[in-house]
């Protein structure tokens, strides 16, 4: 024991001897000693800004913007400790309930575990790998949006990569909305990894706040030698952690213990008496990290588990930091019934190739009938083509953010018939292929193709769409930078289904052209219409949609002059559906009307957005 | 004889290389402002280098220094919109766009094209119109950038003479070229130049030169020779002696505006077309004093 105790002490001298001589001066970075006790050697701790956004899943502002966009969380903050709505701060596409209400939305698929809540992310690149101590998110508007931080121990700025990349959650949580919008540092309480990290990842969820919610820097505390486990503190074991390696989805189909050869098996107790139906109904409700341990347990377990049946829903999302080609090519038997399968956010950094991808789609993609490819950087031309080939029945097809994609790859999109969703957010996408996808694809439904900075002529794009997708129920042209009233008059006279429409962000569109009263008239289906930012939205076009479309449910005006709040009553009486109404930075509606408005009808969301 | 030759070739072709031998020092601009808002606002109360309606900006990245001027037009007051909320956020977003890099330093044009994009991206409608004229010093290949659109500008003093000046750019008298946003309903009816309207030039610099850049209250209160008069005073090349003449030239244009008597260049530009007046100009003035030197972090 004494000797022990010695050794230790000699091991902390010769560490403080060390560190003393290593310690120097960089310029930008405030070392601050932790005194710590005498036994233990003094640490450095230091203090980094995020160098680099690498990459994130959405963003409200424009590409090559830097008004609202993700890459405004790099380096110091702008804007904290002010609150308001701020063009110096990184804000996500979406916030609130108010997406997920849309017919839109994506169906949720089954076995979600409970504590995954992510809807969206963003990696932060900091420039020097350190041991974190703290991690503050300075949030300016809306915060509480934070679900999950996670740390990797790969250096995205080294040559060469290493060849296993490990994530490690920092810090978990549920989504909260914090008790005023006023700007506040986020510090939770992280846990103690055993790797130095300079990449960071930050998932969040905004459904319960009240509108967007606005980060503007983070602060990555750490130090940049391990520090040493204190003997009175125990590092947290999570149970968790246990099965942090691939076990359960990469040998699933090992260890099947045979109860020896020749010999019929009696030792399932009670489970031999239960019908083959009511095992698999009680299977069906775990996890899919539970459903391949359970595998691994007896032989009918196994059998039961790996049953195709189990595996017709498939998400993968919550499990991206884990799977693998090798994850997939083992899943691969079990997944031959698969109709719906979310692999949005895996695959990154080498995880999947297009190999392993082409291949498991090859052997289960024939029944699919929708994929979630959302943040997929691993796939390529070769990979659509393949879906192309193995999907004939693909209804469902979502690339949002795969802005690596080339754009020739999206040409193999036209050949799936069936899609009736297709989501292009933030794709490189190009007329010709958008163009002969709307040719072919005559049954879709709902399309997105916000942020489709490539798309030359959206006028020819709108022309098509009247004229080849008339089931059209909802249209996402999010900051189409140039559809005027031409093409919009002949998408509404040729899509009359039409029940979405978001044109936020399209400024060539002009009020004084009727487009908009046309538009109100000739969709009586309307629930939701997005004019965010078009400044010239005025009363006429209120009073049409108010005596036009009933069914009315989101309205955005944001930053238009011209609307009276009487215009905006008659909305509210005539619209007795409505649900949002967003009239931030109008100037003829304050607060006062909001307040008035807020009693007249409480069921609607008036959001009054501010800066100051 | 030859030998001769070939070794007089030799000993010119050296001392001619070391003469134009290129300075691979970095320069940079020490620069300080000074200005004044028209009427009540004595400049003193600067509220973040915003002058009255003027605005400006000084800023530095790795690869270069920039700085600009904004003239706000204060015909917008008349329909409610305050004129200073353009210039300076234009000027605002110059410089958050010069902080973060993304610019070319060759292309100052671009900054005024980028930074005019980025407020049409925000959120809150801004309105009003501004001229500008952005100055970007390259500090590697020691040339000088300028974008000029309007009738603010810049002046070029080496040894006491002016080498380089900027052009007004005007539509017809006190109608400068302008930046604008207008509202959708008088939009056909208000002036809005492009971006690329604007006039650049590019030319290299020496040590010690010294860059003027003001808007039109300046120019048109104070004629060159009474700006050089004043440069001439300017003995040292740190910050207190340039913040001390750019507040003496401005201070001077300022009493030149609001005396009633003197032929300041605005008058004499008026009565050659045919306006009879005389006296100052009351205007925003701002001013941007640089020297060129040698580059210290």
């Amino acid at each position: 024991m004494l000797t022990l105790l010695s050794m230790f002490y000699y091991i902390c001298l010769r560490r403080r001897s060390r560190s003393g001589t290593r310690g120097e001066a960089l310029g930008s970075r405030r070392a601050v000693e932790l005194g710590q006790r005498s036994a233990l050697p003094v640490t450095v701790e230091v203090e980094q800004y995020a160098k680099e956004v690498l990459d994130f899943s959405s963003h409200y502002g424009s590409e090559n913007s830097m008004s609202y966009t993700m890459w405004n969380l790099a380096g110091a903050p702008n804007v904290y400790p002010s609150s308001g709505d701020f063009t110096q701060t990184a804000v996500f596409r979406t916030y609130g309930p108010w997406w997920e209400q849309c017919s839109s939305a994506p169906q949720p698929f089954r076995r979600t575990p409970q504590n995954f809540h992510s809807q969206d992310y963003m990696e932060l690149a900091f420039e020097e790998p350190v041991y974190p101590t703290a991690i503050d998110v300075l949030e300016t508007y809306h915060p509480g949006a934070i679900v999950q931080i996670l740390a990797c121990s790969l250096n995205p700025f080294s040559q060469n990569p290493p060849a296993d990349v490990r994530w490690e959650v920092l810090w978990a949580g549920e989504p909260s909305k914090a008790m005023t919008p006023q700007a506040r540092q986020f510090s939770p309480s992280i846990k103690q990894i055993s790797f130095a990290t300079n990449l960071l990842r930050l998932e969040v969820n905004s459904s319960v706040l009240d509108y967007y919610t606005e980060l503007d820097a983070v602060i990555l505390h750490g130090v940049r030698e391990r520090p040493i486990l204190a003997l009175y503190k125990m590092p947290i074991i999570d149970i968790s952690d246990l099965s942090d390696s691939d076990e359960e989805l990469a040998d699933p189909g090992l260890c099947c213990r045979h109860a020896g050869d020749g010999k019929h098996n009696h030792g399932n107790g009670y489970f031999d008496k239960l019908p083959y139906e009511l095992i698999q109904l009680i299977v069906s409700h775990l996890t899919v990290p539970d459903l391949c341990r359970l595998a691994q347990s007896c032989k009918l377990l196994h059998q039961h588990c790996c049953d195709p049946l189990q595996y017709i829903q498939l998400s993968l999302q919550p499990y991206w930091p884990r799977l693998s080609d090798a994850s997939l090519s083992h899943l691969q038997s079990r997944c031959t019934l698969l109709q719906r399968l979310n692999m949005s956010w895996t695959g990154n950094r080498g995880a999947v190739t297009p190999t392993g991808f082409s291949s498991f789609m090859k052997a289960c993609g024939g029944n699919l009938v929708c994929l979630e490819l959302s943040c997929c950087h691993f796939l390529s031309e070769a990979c659509l083509e393949v879906i192309a080939q193995t999907c004939p029945r693909l209804q469902e097809l979502n690339l949002s953010s795969c802005d690596r994609l080339h754009p020739q790859a999206f040409g193999h999109v036209a050949k799936l018939p069936r899609l009736r969703r297709l989501i292009l957010y933030r794709t490189k996408i190009e007329q010709t292929a958008i163009l002969s996808i709307i040719t072919f694809c005559t049954d879709l439904r709902h399309l997105n193709l916000g942020s489709c900075v490539m798309i030359e002529d959206y006028d020819v794009v709108a022309s098509m769409l009247s004229a080849r997708c008339r089931s059209l129920r909802s249209l996402d042209l999010w900051r189409c930078r140039n559809l005027s009233e031409r093409g919009l008059a002949e998408l509404v006279a040729g899509c009359r289904l039409l029940e979405e429409l978001d044109l936020g962000w399209c400024s060539t569109l002009q009020s004084s052209s009727g487009c908009f009263q046309l538009l109100a008239r000739s969709l009586p289906r309307l629930r939701k219409l997005f004019l965010t930012a078009n400044r010239t939205v005025c009363d006429s076009d209120i009073e049409e949609l108010a005596n036009n479309c009933p069914a009315l449910q989101h309205l955005d005006i944001l930053g238009t002059r011209m609307v009276s709040s009487s215009s905006l009553r008659k909305l509210l009486q005539s619209c007795s559906q409505l649900l949002l109404l967003d009239v931030s930075f109008c100037s003829q509606i304050d607060s006062r009307v909001v307040q008035e408005l807020n009693s007249l009808f409480p069921k609607v969301a008036i959001k009054k957005s501010f800066t100051q | 004889m030859l030998s001769v030759l070939s070794y007089g070739r030799l000993v010119a072709r050296a001392v001619i290389g070391g003469l134009s031998q290129t300075d691979s020092r970095d320069y940079s601009l020490v620069t300080a402002s000074f200005g004044f808002g028209k009427d009540f606002r004595k400049g003193i109360l600067k509220k973040g280098m915003c002058y009255g309606d003027d605005a400006c900006f000084i800023a530095r990245h790795r690869s270069a220094d920039v700085l600009g001027v904004a003239d706000g037009v204060g015909g917008w007051r008349d329909y409610g919109v305050d004129p200073s909320q353009f210039s300076g956020t234009l000027m605002r977003t110059c410089e958050r766009l010069v902080k973060e890099g993304r610019f070319v330093p060759s292309n100052p044009v671009g900054i005024l094209t980028t930074s005019y994009y980025e407020l049409l991206q925000n959120k809150v409608p801004l309105l009003g119109s501004s001229t500008a004229c952005i100055v970007v010093l390259d500090r590697q290949s020691h040339r000088l950038h300028t974008a000029n659109l309007g009738d603010s500008g810049f002046l070029v003093v080496r040894g006491g003479e002016v080498v380089h000046r900027s052009d007004e750019q005007q539509h017809y008298f006190n109608t400068p070229f302008q930046l604008s946003i207008a509202p959708p309903e008088a939009e056909g009816s208000v002036l809005s130049d492009s971006p690329e309207a604007a006039d650049s030039s590019s030319f290299d610099v020496q040590l010690g030169d010294i860059i003027l850049t003001a808007t039109d209250g300046l120019f048109d209160n104070m004629p060159d020779y009474m700006i050089l008069q004043e440069l001439k005073k300017l003995k040292n090349t740190n910050y207190e002696s340039i913040q001390q003449t750019a507040k003496s030239i401005a201070e001077q244009a300022h009493i030149l505006a609001y005396d009633p008597n003197y032929m300041s260049p605005f008058a004499q530009f008026a009565c050659d077309n045919g306006l009879n007046v005389r006296g100052g100009k009351p205007d925003d003035i701002t001013v941007l004093l640089s020297i060129v030197a040698e580059y210290t972090d």
